[in-house]
């Protein structure tokens, strides 16, 4: 047998690796203006988003985007919110600065956003009776132009012109976003709308943030889904077997546009279940293997999270929640599946969910899924959700090297036994092919061979084997993030991290702070003894009861108020920000 | 007299009598006579009495979940090309809980055995109907006789173009080892459908009634035209064995890397790759 060699080999007798904590984001004297995007599928909505984000950052702004859409390819009424500022954003608002309408339904669909200080902005043919709309001859002057395309071009130079940039930058984006083709339309496009603005008459516009010009390019604009792909890649990824479903195929897609660049199998299959046993498949044979999904297609995977409990392989499962129950509504968010991650899949094992909250946490706890399947032979799910996976933000410098490699293989010999009791649970996983031993998973109950077996003594043996797993994961679970200090713990986890951020620091009430998981189940019952030293508890979550409330509750923490939301929307700081104000006067 | 094949200190479930013994035999005797090695070798299988089989010889295995055996061994086989890799199962298994799979394995052609213990009947779950049960078969639950026209895996196969396409009779043994060795060295998927008999639940589809009812095709058969194989493939009185049709096609795992053969485990893995992508954001 030749010899072969395993990069980063590393053995559960290695502490367990632990992520770096990061500062609180400062947010004294943020400025920032929002503005709303709204319009039908495939009318260029996307495109405006693309091009103003893009334009806005080298202006050395932060971007922060994020849309909501209706689940069809073309029509309906769908919206991207920017929100531009001197220092990064990692939430929606509600009400906007400013709303650009590309047709009359998207004034409808919008109504309730826009305040009394909204400007709106509109093709001269949108009316509305309630809504003082600002015209602008988009759709004519675009036409004139020779294409309704460059109306996209024509809105950006009306905005660049109101709010008085240089508009330098955005001739640059537009050829980064159009590339060369028909440069001089869009131009002459920008310079007409540019030029259209200043006859304009609008109210005052809110106090446009101050640039941090050349500062910006150490930062990355960048999707949830992206972000959470290179933390799959900085674990290790290099299968990934899928089906499409929204709103998990930006990971698919992005997994497949790095596929030319690393050796990275990308395979749709045919069904979810195909998809999770070829994970366990990947594993098994070494190598390092997710899925990503969405509820419906994970409840389809609920057998083979058992197996892989059973068998003891790895996988790895980016599970984006959409509402259900069934199909629900295909392309909006929720917190709803932290049950079904949790409970999923028949008998009793180990399993480890992370949620990710921001962009840093989306590669963080990417990567951290894969060396935590290797390192105790468990699934592990990554629960993110449609708002966080879609949305683009602003992350900061990340260092790939610091992203510590261990490959939890080991070599067999004739007497290896791939079930073998140990004092951790954990026995080390040989693979196929490396050493003299034989390599074996099984589903049936086994003994330490992997034989089938009924005897009631080896049954009771492997129940203690994988029960000594998970008491071992979770004295090694993460503990949550502390931001502050104060008497009511405002608690969260997974995608509502920036919106309390930000409720929280616009609050500015020294009895609050915050506390967010990532690291959602299990919790170490260590952890949560800072939950019993204050005096109010409110969790946040984004689902009908509170689950995350109520598995605190069963750990003996008090709670004290919830405030929940299941519309498909994530949370708006700003709305939240209302929402805490009135707990906290029901409190006093 | 102890094969070196053998796994020892086993507990064998399988009824006396049982067809799968035969099958079992069948495939020591053919990765020995091929020289395959053992430590090179994984049996993936899902749940039954066929699927049992790897439990009993001694190769890797992976024994999963019912009907899942299929993608399991796909990505087996592109994790570590070097392995052999056999998908093992009974009819219920493949072609029924395991349909979907059936169809797509075949499209990807991953270089892997695909053996299916055909004995129309279900047998650990003691008795019902198999999708390959034959018209009017009675069963405790199909209590008038099977009425669902049966599933012709050959003919499927055939559909979706399979590189090898083949059927034994497991009480034809000769027959049978030639045509497994052949699904050996082809390299691509390859189908082995065997025939063999439940000795408790099915008392129609007996070792006497295969024999009788089965013809090997001829040598002068042509395995390389389609249209022939079909033709024959939907013959059922006899029913003809042997290898159907067999073209070689490019494989699942050389569409993924063409040249490289080692496994995943033994790469290496480029950070500062990573980096140069992350700073294109």
């Amino acid at each position: 047998m030749k010899e072969i060699k395993i990069p980063f080999q590393a053995t559960i007798s290695q502490s367990a690796i632990s992520l770096p904590r990061y500062k609180k984001e400062e947010y004294a004297d943020t400025q920032s203006i929002s503005i709303l995007i709204g319009g039908a599928a495939g009318t260029g909505i996307k495109t405006l988003e693309k091009l103003l984000s893009d334009t806005f950052r080298r202006s050395g702004y932060f971007v922060f985007s994020t849309n909501e859409y209706m689940s069809r390819v073309r029509g309906g009424s769908n919206t991207t919110l920017l929100r531009i500022s001197n220092q990064p954003i990692q939430a929606p608002c509600w009400y906007v600065d400013l709303f650009i309408a590309l047709d009359a339904d998207a004034i409808l669909h919008t109504k309730e956003r826009l305040t009394d200080q909204t400007i709106v902005l509109a093709d001269e043919s949108v009316t509305d009776a309630q809504i003082a709309i600002t015209a602008m001859p988009m759709m004519k002057t675009a036409k004139k132009l020779g294409n309704t395309r460059y109306a996209n071009s024509y809105v950006a130079g009306l905005l660049f012109g109101m709010l008085e940039l240089n508009s330098d930058m955005l001739l640059q984006s537009i050829v980064n976003v159009f590339g060369n083709q028909n440069q001089e339309e869009n131009e002459a496009s920008v310079q007409e709308g540019s030029l259209y603005s200043q006859s304009l008459q609008i109210l005052p516009l809110p106090k446009f943030p101050e640039s941090i010009s050349g500062l910006i390019n150490s930062f990355h604009l960048i999707d949830g889904s992206s972000a959470a792909g290179f933390g799959f890649l900085a674990g290790g990824c290099n299968m990934i077997t899928a089906y499409p479903m929204s709103p998990s195929t930006g990971v698919l897609n992005f997994m497949a546009s790095m596929s030319g660049e690393f050796t990275l199998l990308v395979e749709q299959s045919e069904d979810e279940i195909a998809s999770l046993n070829m994970v366990l498949g990947g594993w098994f044979g070494g190598a390092r293997a997710m899925t990503s999904t969405s509820g419906g297609g994970f409840a389809l995977m609920s057998e083979a999270i058992s197996l892989s409990g059973m068998s003891e392989t790895p996988a790895v499962i980016y599970l984006a929640q959409r509402p259900g129950p069934a199909t629900g509504l295909p392309t909006r968010s929720e917190q709803g599946d932290l049950d079904l991650a949790i409970h999923s899949g028949h008998g009793y094992f180990g399993r480890i969910v992370l949620s990710p909250g921001s962009l840093q946490e989306c590669i963080d706890y990417g990567y951290l899924a894969f060396e935590l399947a290797d390192r105790y032979q468990i699934p592990v799910i990554v629960l993110s959700d449609q708002y966080l996976a879609d949305t683009m933000g602003m992350l900061g410098k990340i260092d790939f090297s610091t992203y510590e490699q261990r490959r939890y293989i080991q070599s067999t010999d004739a007497l290896y036994d791939r079930y073998q009791f140990s004092d951790s649970g954990i026995t080390p996983r040989g693979v196929p092919g490396l050493g003299t031993g034989i390599v074996v998973a099984t589903s049936d109950e086994h003994d330490e061979r992997g034989q089938i077996t009924e005897s009631y003594q080896v049954r009771e043996k492997m129940v203690e084997k994988r029960k000594q797993k998970i008491e071992l994961v979770t004295s090694e679970a993460h503990s949550p993030e502390v931001l502050g200090q104060g008497s009511i713990a405002v608690i969260g986890w997974g995608s509502t991290k920036g919106a309390i951020m930000e409720a929280l620091n616009s609050l500015d009430d020294p009895r609050l702070f915050q506390i967010h998981f990532a690291w959602v189940h299990p919790l170490d019952p260590q952890s949560l003894k800072i939950l019993k030293q204050t005096e109010t508890n409110i969790v946040i979550e984004n689902n009908v009861t509170g689950t995350f409330a109520d598995i605190l509750k069963s750990h003996g923490i008090k709670i004290d108020h919830r405030i929940l939301q299941a519309n498909g929307f994530a949370f708006f700081a700003d709305l939240l920000k209302e929402k805490l104000l009135k707990v906290l006067k029901e409190l006093s | 007299m102890n094969h070196p094949l053998d796994r020892l200190d086993i507990d064998n479930a399988w009824c006396k009598g049982c067809g799968n013994f035969g099958i079992l035999k069948l495939l020591k005797k053919v990765l020995t006579e091929l020289e395959i090695e053992s430590k090179q070798t994984v049996i993936v299988s899902g749940i039954g009495q066929a699927a049992k089989t790897p439990y009993y010889i001694d190769t890797h295995m992976f024994c999963g979940l019912h009907g899942r055996a299929l993608p399991v061994a796909t990505t087996l086989k592109v994790s570590n090309p070097e392995l052999t890799v056999i998908a093992e199962g009974g009819d219920g298994d493949m072609y029924g809980e395991g349909g979907n799979h059936f169809i797509h394995t075949i499209r990807r052609n991953p270089d892997i055995v695909h053996i299916v213990h055909n004995n129309m009947v279900y047998g650990l779950t003691k008795g019902q109907a198999s999708p390959t049960s034959q018209k009017g078969f009675q069963t405790p639950v199909q209590v008038k006789g099977v009425t669902n026209e049966p599933f012709n895996p050959i003919s499927v196969a055939l559909a979706l173009k399979a590189g090898f396409v083949s059927r034994v009779n497991i009480g034809n043994y000769a027959h049978a080892k030639t045509v497994l060795k052949e699904a050996f060295l082809h390299t691509g998927y390859a189908l082995v459908d065997i025939f063999q008999p439940c000795v408790v639940f099915n008392k129609v589809n007996t070792y006497k009634w295969f024999k009788s009812n089965t013809y090997e095709l001829e040598s002068t058969y042509d395995s390389s035209s389609l249209s022939s194989a079909m033709q024959k493939a939907l013959e059922n009185d006899p029913i003809p064995i042997g290898i159907f049709y067999q073209a070689e096609s490019v494989t699942f795992e050389k569409h993924f890397r063409e040249d490289e053969k080692e496994a995943l485990f033994s790469l290496s893995h480029d950070l500062g790759k990573l980096q140069e992508k992350f700073e294109l954001y």
